[in-house]
């Protein structure tokens, strides 16, 4: 059996860009993980129809926006291995959002009114988007890896 | 391109660790009473796996050590020893820790879960990226631990 199947090698950088990919993937589930929770575990009320509608597009919209005037802001990621002190920052920048994403998780579940989640939500996985396209780099990745595990202690510890 | 045949190890570590999952499951079964915990299990099976990508972004240098017989012979005594020993630290640890909080593990599945968890991802994630032989050794041993000490010690 071979679980390693590669047909044309590989450089460093795009094996990075697709942790990277995978790791935005596993946020945007664990995202829609979360906005189902909370709907059943709260029995949050569709107060108003058509805002349920229009609340993404709060944050879509800017997004869009933001990715058609922007450019790359980083040069993509490096080929080569990273320092002991740049290993070091981007581990505690990833503590840090972990710590900060925690509490941002334990703020959506005291809203009670499903729109407002929404556009929460919908928020944060723009902003995800948003690194995820312009910001290839290792900060983009530590704050995403931070986004996952913020939500994930949250889910464990706290809920 | 490396091809790498999966040994039965392998197969038995992942499968301990199944097994474990739903032994763990089926203890708390009473306990999973609301949504709320299933969430908790999920979270703590997911846990590692953000952790592992990044670390994996971090050391992405693929120093893939070829798995030869020289190699097999010059990492056999340590990795052993290191089996042996962590899995006895990691036994006498928890032990302690019941001990110290007069709570038993069994009251605490959200722990052994991500104990569970968390060593068979880095266990897989070891074998198929670097195949380090002693890392091999210490996280069979956390393994090994949690599972006698969930079948066996505890009454």
């Amino acid at each position: 059996m071979n679980i390693i199947k590669t047909p044309k090698p590989q450089t460093n950088s795009s094996k990075r860009e697709l942790l990277f990919t995978f790791q935005t993937i596993i946020v945007t589930g664990l995202l829609a993980f979360t906005a189902i929770a909370f709907f059943f575990y709260n029995d949050l009320s569709v107060v108003k129809g058509i805002k349920v509608i229009f609340a993404p597009f709060l944050s879509v919209v800017p997004l869009l926006f933001i990715l058609s005037v922007l450019r790359d802001l980083r040069n993509g990621f490096i080929e080569g291995n990273y320092t002991k002190q740049e290993v070091l920052k981007f581990g505690l920048i990833t503590l840090a959002i972990t710590g900060a994403f925690t509490i941002i998780t334990l703020l959506l579940s005291k809203i009670n009114a499903l729109e407002i989640l929404l556009a929460g939500i919908i928020a944060i996985l723009s902003t995800v988007f948003f690194l995820r396209s312009k910001i290839k780099d290792i900060l983009g990745m530590s704050i995403v890896t931070g986004i996952a595990e913020g939500i994930i202690v949250y889910m464990i510890f706290l809920f | 391109m490396i091809q790498k045949n999966l040994n039965i190890a392998f197969y038995i570590m992942v499968g301990v660790s199944i097994v474990v999952f739903i032994y763990l499951v089926f203890l708390g079964y009473d306990e999973i009473k609301t949504f709320k915990d299933i969430v908790k299990i999920v979270g703590s099976v997911v846990f590692p796996i953000p952790i592992l990508f990044f670390t994996r972004f971090i050391v992405i240098e693929h120093f893939l050590p070829e798995n030869t017989d020289a190699y097999k012979l010059k990492n056999q005594k340590p990795a052993t020893v290191l089996l042996v020993v962590s899995a006895i630290s990691v036994l006498l640890c928890m032990r302690f820790l019941e001990f110290i909080t007069h709570k038993k593990l069994e009251d605490m599945l959200i722990l052994a879960h991500l104990i569970n968890s968390t060593t068979i991802s880095s266990y897989v994630f070891n074998f198929l990226l670097y195949n380090n032989l002693k890392a091999n050794g210490i996280l069979s041993g956390v393994l090994m631990a949690l599972a006698i000490h969930i079948f066996f010690l505890s009454t």
